[in-house]
């Protein structure tokens, strides 16, 4: 019987953390390019990009934990950490792994960005691409539920929101002008916007 | 007052015999061995750049940061002038360069630096180079060119320049005095301020007490800009001809506007300064003749400012654009639209303290000046009329032909 529970639980924090981190991803994607969504000020996109983002790193620990626990299969502890150990289809296991270690360093240096060099945080930040699809291989690979239905179509969008958000974040920066020509160019813009008495919109300083 | 010409002017800084190391060596004599900090101390010297920082607490805090960190410090001459409307700095270093190479080797000397740099206009440093060859200096100085843009004095954005980035502002923490060039503890210093350390380093006691003011007015129509020394606590109107002025422009670009006729009685230090709102910022005075528009030229003015936003911070790089634009339109002899002056303000409002350097703030104090000053020109704008008589500008704005 426990073993049964344990076996839902993992699919279903697996399944839910793998959809919060592809949520993570776009809410990341939107900070990046100062974006907005409807009705929330920007510093509450921010803070859904981090909330999402523990919430998945709860859900992922509940996911690890109940695989370790289930003794149906060979998923040891140190499987936890170290990846291609496991004696349980030791390859897709292991990019599940990778991606974990990479989430741990993710998660404690956004919580402790603030005594960390912004170079630094960003540099391990930006492995967050990495981790990402480590972690969708993972799901397709180490995954039992995929055989057809919704939840493969769940899967699927996905991976496609992840991607199409993941370029647009990657993109970005080209599309913000480099700090020496922005104030010009807002000048023209705004003056523009004033004489035709149109709305002037936000300009982006980052 | 009949003539233009400043206030007798102390022994000063610009009435040397040539430029060249032995005419200076003729008239100033070696460099003495002085203990730096009591005497600058003692002379109560404040910083030429702008701020008007004590420079005694600028050495202490960076010998302090130099202690603390176990790095010898940088010390960094600043002939970077991004101010359009002044000229000194570069008078300054045209004229008397060995007093700020004195300086220079002066506060090296006293807080066992290990590099020195002179920034200044590209145009100045071949001229410089000539010079530092005649030097025989314990620590070596090295000339760096500075763009042209308005920032470009910011000494963090200096610093920036110096180790070879954009030269942008950064945050004030951690400040340049404890990190700044090659993260050392660096002392940036405006090259009158170290001018002045030269001969204050030598006797004279009156150099702490004179500031170089470059004048801008019109004198029967024909334009007339000059740099002079002038003793601190002179009276503004004894320095500049008003007879035909409606304004005085304090400070500079990043000043405050004053009506002539208070103005006049104001004194050049800060006590007498603030309660005007004004200070002596860059040391620029500008007397704007009857026959201007002073909404127009401060348009001018905004509309640079603005452009030379380093884009960096949100509010800059949103609210001096909406109020350059804004001020724009009010400038005209047109009704504005209504709400435009209150928009305005609400701006002004929202920008202070929000930037990582000062420049929204200078401009929106600028902006509250001119529109306090030129109220009735306002009003005047209103009613479809103009004062000014002239299209020509009388305040120069790089790159607006």
């Amino acid at each position: 019987m426990t073993g049964v529970v344990l076996w839902y639980l993992n699919r279903a924090t697996g399944i839910t953390s793998l959809v919060l981190m592809t949520l993570t991803v776009v809410l990341g994607s939107v900070v990046r390019r100062h974006g907005r969504i409807p009705g929330l000020p920007r510093f509450a996109v921010q803070g859904l990009h981090r909330n999402v983002g523990l919430l998945s790193a709860l859900l992922l620990i509940t996911h690890v934990g109940t695989a370790v626990i289930d003794s149906y299969v060979d998923i040891g502890v140190s499987s936890t950490f170290v990846p291609f150990t496991s004696g349980y289809r030791p390859f897709a296991i292991g990019l599940g792994t990778l991606a974990v270690d990479l989430f741990l360093l993710v998660v404690v240096t956004s919580l402790l960005r603030t005594h960390l060099p912004h170079r630094l945080w960003k540099a391990v930040h930006l492995t967050s691409y990495l981790l990402w699809p480590l972690a969708f291989v993972h799901g397709i690979t180490a995954g039992t539920d995929l055989g057809g239905g919704w939840l493969l179509w769940l899967v699927l969008g996905c991976g496609a929101a992840a991607t199409w958000f993941s370029v647009a974040a990657l993109g970005a920066r080209r599309e913000t002008p480099p700090p020496a020509e922005r104030a010009e160019a807002a000048l023209t813009a705004t003056s523009t916007a004033m004489s035709t008495g149109t709305p002037v919109g936000v300009f982006r300083n980052g | 007052m009949t003539a233009v010409t400043a206030p007798e002017l102390t022994r000063g800084l610009l009435d040397g015999p040539g430029p060249s190391f032995a005419q200076h060596c003729a008239a100033h004599g070696p460099l003495p061995v002085v203990d730096l900090h009591t005497l600058v101390e003692e002379a109560g010297l404040a910083g030429r750049g702008g701020a008007g920082f004590p420079t005694a607490a600028k050495l202490r805090s960076v010998a302090a940061a130099a202690a603390a960190t176990r790095k010898a410090p940088v010390v960094v001459a600043n002939g970077s002038e991004g101010e359009p409307a002044a000229a000194k700095d570069a008078t300054l270093l045209a004229l008397v360069p060995h007093l700020v190479l004195d300086g220079l080797a002066l506060v090296a000397a006293a807080l066992g630096a290990s590099a020195a740099y002179l920034a200044a206009d590209e145009a100045l440093l071949p001229g410089l180079a000539t010079h530092l060859a005649d030097r025989r200096d314990p620590v070596g100085v090295r000339l760096h060119p500075v763009a042209q843009v308005f920032l470009s004095g910011e000494e963090s954005a200096l610093c920036a320049a110096l180790d070879g980035r954009p030269p942008l502002p950064r945050t004030k923490f951690p400040p340049v005095r404890e990190r700044g060039v090659a993260g050392r503890p660096t002392l940036v210093l405006n090259v009158e301020t170290l001018a002045r350390l030269a001969l204050v380093a030598r006797g004279n006691d009156l150099a702490a007490a004179a500031l170089l003011v470059t004048r801008r007015m019109e004198i029967a129509g024909t334009p007339w800009v000059d740099v002079v020394d002038v003793p601190l606590g002179s009276r503004i109107g004894d320095v500049l001809r008003l007879d035909d002025a409606q304004a005085v422009l304090i400070g500079g670009y990043a000043g405050t506007w004053v009506e002539a006729s208070r103005a006049a009685g104001l004194r050049l230090d800060r006590s007498s300064l603030a309660p005007a709102g004004a200070s002596l910022g860059a040391g620029v005075l500008a007397a704007l003749p009857a026959d201007r528009c002073g909404l127009r030229e401060t348009a001018g003015v905004v509309g640079y400012l603005a452009a030379q936003s380093a884009g960096q911070c949100g509010p800059c790089l949103n609210g001096l654009p909406r109020i350059a634009a804004a001020l724009d339109v009010l400038a005209r002899p047109a009704p504005a639209p209504s709400g435009l002056l209150r928009d305005v303000e609400r701006w002004s409002g929202l920008l202070p303290g929000r930037g990582a350097c000062s420049h929204p703030d200078a401009t929106v104090r600028l902006v509250a000046s001119a529109l306090r000053v030129f109220s009735e020109e306002l009003a005047r704008h209103g009613a479809d009329r103009c004062s000014a008589h002239t299209g020509r500008p009388f305040l120069p704005v790089p790159g607006s032909g």
